[in-house]
């Protein structure tokens, strides 16, 4: 890196970078909410069933968002974990009108949170209750209910209701998401470079070989 | 700033290979650096290259190491750099098989394929379809076919190649994309309808019918591509070989017309098919041989290689059609690309007169040595015809060849020179000193074990009728001296014959095979017995050799106090002439080809490993197979008759056709029948 970057980031010119990563179940809505974060020209028309991942950038705001967007199916799921070292915050949606799977959604989530690279991280994780527009969906608390997000102690969660068809409710969560990132003095963010590192992993007693 | 790196690059490199002593763990550890944001696109690019390096080095990747790389690779699709990105799909492309979980990038290659990126989208084409199963090939048909019909020709082109290699996979998906592919051929594209042509030819190939169909539909509309134009003129040729069409068939016509294109590559390609096709009459192959004549002399090196290339491979066929075009290899002899002027000379030697032949060794022999060892075996090729067809000639031959050996080489090229003095010795019987001579020459400093070995069988099998055998036995006793064993023991065998025709020979040697070899010689030799020589020496051994080696082998297993029966191992079913040749690698214990063991032999193997029939000892012969059931039948049984000295045994095999059936308990009650008397 050089010293120019350095400085703007500094002085602020720069936005900061940060990695996402968005999981949930299949059929979700992951896909569908990213592209209506995307700038408007660059939508996609149609979304398929994703396979494996695909990144995406945008900006907010005050910081530029790589997201990555992990495929929910059953047979990938497994590959998330492959990405969970590096990221800053995690957006975490669920179809709030799929009733019989949200044991599963909340079994993935266990098993996330679980994880020895989020355990001791203290990220921000954003939940949608996706599908609002749908008749039998249900309320973001009950959604939270079902999932025990009581239960998640040491990290800020959020979880607001979306319709991510009409983009409904998403920049509110965002908005969120965007605030803890620059509070959360613990996240590492791209310019910061290597003793940002550092500190974070004294902090959460484990070590990591940079 | 990547020029300036360059440069500094170069200058303290001075031009050794950058990459030369790279650490595959090394590698992997800077790897890390891509999980790292922001990207650092000319690192990440620099690693990626080391990888890539590494791994067409033949490195091996665990799959551990190689799925963590890989995933860390993954990460870099976040960058727009166009390099990088490009550098990813080669990545892909040479991890797809050693790395876990390749499919993650699949949306992502998606994505670039139909994105609005051209640079992106032929690449990522090629990129998915190596890392696709049949399974996922469903979920990205939509696509393919979209990028057959693409407008870009990188595009097309790259989904029409990708698209053959499936058709190894999962030819049923790609038979679906045929329209696509059709479209594909009427591209003004002239690598797109090449490609449509081919995907078209490999998905019909099985299929006459529709490849004749498909033939007839081009050779009628045309092709813009002279590429496509050279495809049908194989395919056509192929067709015609196959149906062995005569040649008033239409197809046949289309080669010819072929003749007439403005394209170089096609006119070749249409006179290289008429030339090489089986039965072709002179009136046929005067237009295409012309062609080839026209092209000796054109200015451009590749098409006077091709031509007399192509005239030297049917010069034996068609001597008569080649000699035609003699004036113009004539002067390709002085051509200054080497690999012509060879072609050109060997070619006139196939089908020059017997005058010539002098002139033309002395022209070959003046740059013999700045060809390569490739070359040399096709003028080694070009005289061993030579010399079957101007026997006359084979002094200036046998020097020639003599001096070649005497040149440094490679194993083939040795051993073409070697077989062609061979052959001339044993086709012309004046020549056999000289030859002899040379040969022995040679194995003086031979580093190849099978030519001493075969060249000292040779010694001796002709030495000793020679009218000086003693010359030979010089170099042959050399060899026992100095050589490894293996050449050590072919020389005391051919010692051995010598001794066998004049008995005042004597040898004592210290070495295993070598000194078994030799003991069991000189018992013979002492006996003085001349039939027994004959037998043993001479005759070499009539059964069949594994036989011999099974034998010998349970002989050692369980010792008894008699000796070894050399009469109870079946004999061999082979002819005794095939035997003969047989005997010198066997000589050296180390049979190159084994020798396919007989049906008893196999039959016996199995015996013996049931242990009721052990003790029947040898078994005398075994009956062909017969069948006792229809061929039809839900259970085919098959009987086979085993006679041992005092026992008989039926093996009764019983194969059951059915799938969904097991047969459990399978017993055999013979009945038998009254004998009648007479028997």
């Amino acid at each position: 890196m050089g010293l120019l970057d350095k400085l703007s980031g500094w002085l602020g010119l720069r936005k900061k970078e940060v990695n996402v990563l968005c999981l949930g179940l299949d059929n979700s809505g992951k896909t569908t909410i990213i592209n209506q974060l995307k700038p408007s020209n660059t939508q996609e028309q149609e979304i398929v069933p994703t396979i494996g991942f695909n990144i995406e950038k945008f900006k907010s705001s005050s910081l530029l968002f790589t997201v990555f967007d992990m495929s929910g199916q059953n047979r990938y799921r497994n590959l998330w974990e492959h990405y969970y070292k590096e990221s800053h915050a995690i957006i975490f949606v669920v179809d709030s009108s799929d009733k019989l799977r949200m044991v599963v959604a909340k079994e993935e989530l266990d098993t996330l949170l679980n994880h020895e690279d989020i355990r001791c991280k203290k990220l921000p994780m954003l939940f949608f209750a996706n599908k609002m527009d749908l008749q039998d969906s249900m309320s973001s608390i009950r959604v939270s209910q079902m999932l025990c997000l009581e239960n998640i102690k040491d990290k800020p969660w959020h979880i607001c209701d979306s319709n991510a068809i009409k983009g409904e409710g998403l920049q509110e969560g965002l908005d969120w998401l965007q605030g803890e990132v620059f509070n959360n003095k613990t996240v590492t963010l791209g310019y910061k470079g290597r003793e940002g590192q550092v500190k974070l992993c004294s902090e959460c007693q484990f070590t990591h070989a940079y | 700033m990547i020029k300036k790196f360059d440069k500094k690059d170069e200058e303290s490199g001075s031009g050794s290979n950058p990459f030369q002593h790279l650490e595959k763990s090394a590698v992997l550890q800077e790897a890390r650096i891509f999980n790292e944001t922001p990207i650092n696109p000319r690192r990440c690019l620099h690693i990626l290259t080391k990888i890539i390096y590494l791994l067409n080095q033949g490195e091996h990747f665990g799959t551990t190491e190689a799925t963590e790389a890989f995933f860390a690779m993954t990460r870099l699709f976040q960058s727009n750099d166009q390099t990088l990105r490009r550098m990813c799909y080669l990545t892909i492309k040479e991890m797809a098989n050693i790395s876990e979980d390749v499919i993650i990038v699949t949306s992502s290659l998606t994505k670039d394929m139909t994105g609005k990126e051209d640079v992106y989208r032929g690449p990522a084409i090629r990129a998915l379809c190596r890392i696709t199963d049949t399974t996922m090939l469903q979920a990205i048909e939509r696509y393919m076919k979209q990028a057959i019909v693409d407008k870009v020709p990188s595009v097309s082109s790259s989904a029409l190649v990708s698209s053959l290699h499936m058709v190894k996979m999962s030819y049923d998906v790609v038979k679906r994309w045929v329209n696509e592919a059709q479209e594909a051929a009427s591209s003004d594209n002239i690598m797109v309808q090449y490609h449509a042509l081919g995907l078209l030819y490999h998905l019909r190939k099985n299929d006459r019918l529709a490849v004749t169909k498909m033939l007839n539909k081009f050779t009628k509309s045309g092709l813009k591509s002279p590429f496509a134009y050279c495809m049908l003129i194989r395919i056509a040729s192929k067709l015609l070989d196959e149906t062995e069409a005569g040649h008033d068939s239409p197809l046949f016509d289309f080669i010819e017309s072929c003749l007439r294109n403005k394209n170089e590559m096609v006119v070749y390609e249409a006179a290289s098919a008429i030339v090489h096709m089986p039965n072709c009459t002179a009136r046929e192959l005067a237009p295409a041989v012309s062609v080839l004549q026209l092209f000796c002399s054109s200015p451009k090196a590749a098409l006077r290689y091709a031509a007399v290339r192509t005239l030297n491979k049917v010069a034996m066929k068609h001597p008569s059609a080649v000699t035609a075009c003699n004036l113009d290899l004539e002067n390709l002899i002085t051509d200054s690309n080497r690999s012509i002027a060879t072609l050109a000379i060997t070619t006139l030697l196939k089908t020059g007169s017997e005058s010539s032949v002098d002139r033309l060794m002395k022209q070959i022999s003046s740059f013999v040595s700045e060809i390569s060892d490739e070359f040399k075996v096709v003028v080694v090729q070009a005289i061993s015809a030579l010399c079957q067809k101007y026997p006359r000639k084979h002094s200036v031959m046998m020097n020639f060849l003599s001096n070649m050996l005497r040149d440094d080489g490679g194993f083939d090229y040795k051993r073409a020179i070697v077989d062609c003095i061979i052959s001339i010795i044993e086709e012309n019987p004046e020549s056999k000193e000289t030859g002899l001579a040379h040969l022995c020459e040679f194995i003086e400093d031979c580093e190849h074990t099978v030519l001493a070995t075969k060249i000292l069988h040779l010694l001796g099998k002709e030495g000793p009728r020679t009218p000086q055998p003693s010359k030979y036995i010089r170099f042959i006793f050399n060899r026992v001296v100095l050589e490894s064993e293996a050449v050590r023991a072919a020389a005391v065998s051919a010692l051995a014959k010598f001794g066998a025709q004049n008995d005042d020979l004597c040898f004592a040697f210290l070495d295993d095979e070598v000194r078994d070899r030799a003991t069991f010689y000189m018992n013979v030799l002492q006996q003085k017995q001349k039939a027994l020589n004959a037998a043993y020496i001479f005759n070499g051994l009539s059964v069949s050799i594994p036989g011999l080696e099974k034998s010998l082998h349970q002989y050692t297993l369980d010792p008894s106090e008699k000796p070894f029966d050399m009469k109870s191992v079946p004999l061999a079913t082979t002819p005794i002439t095939e035997q003969k040749t047989e005997i010198a690698p066997v000589a050296t214990s180390k049979l190159p080809e084994k020798l396919a063991p007989s049906r008893q032999d196999i039959y016996q193997e199995q015996l013996a490993a049931v242990p009721e029939f052990q003790g029947l000892g040898p078994l005398f012969k075994s009956s062909e197979p017969v069948q006792l059931t229809e061929a039809e039948t839900e259970y085919v049984v098959r009987c086979i008759k085993h006679t041992f000295a005092r026992h008989m045994v039926f093996q009764f095999d019983c194969t059951n056709t059915l799938n969904d059936q097991l047969l459990q308990k399978l017993t055999a009650s013979p009945t038998v029948s009254p004998v009648p008397a007479t028997l």
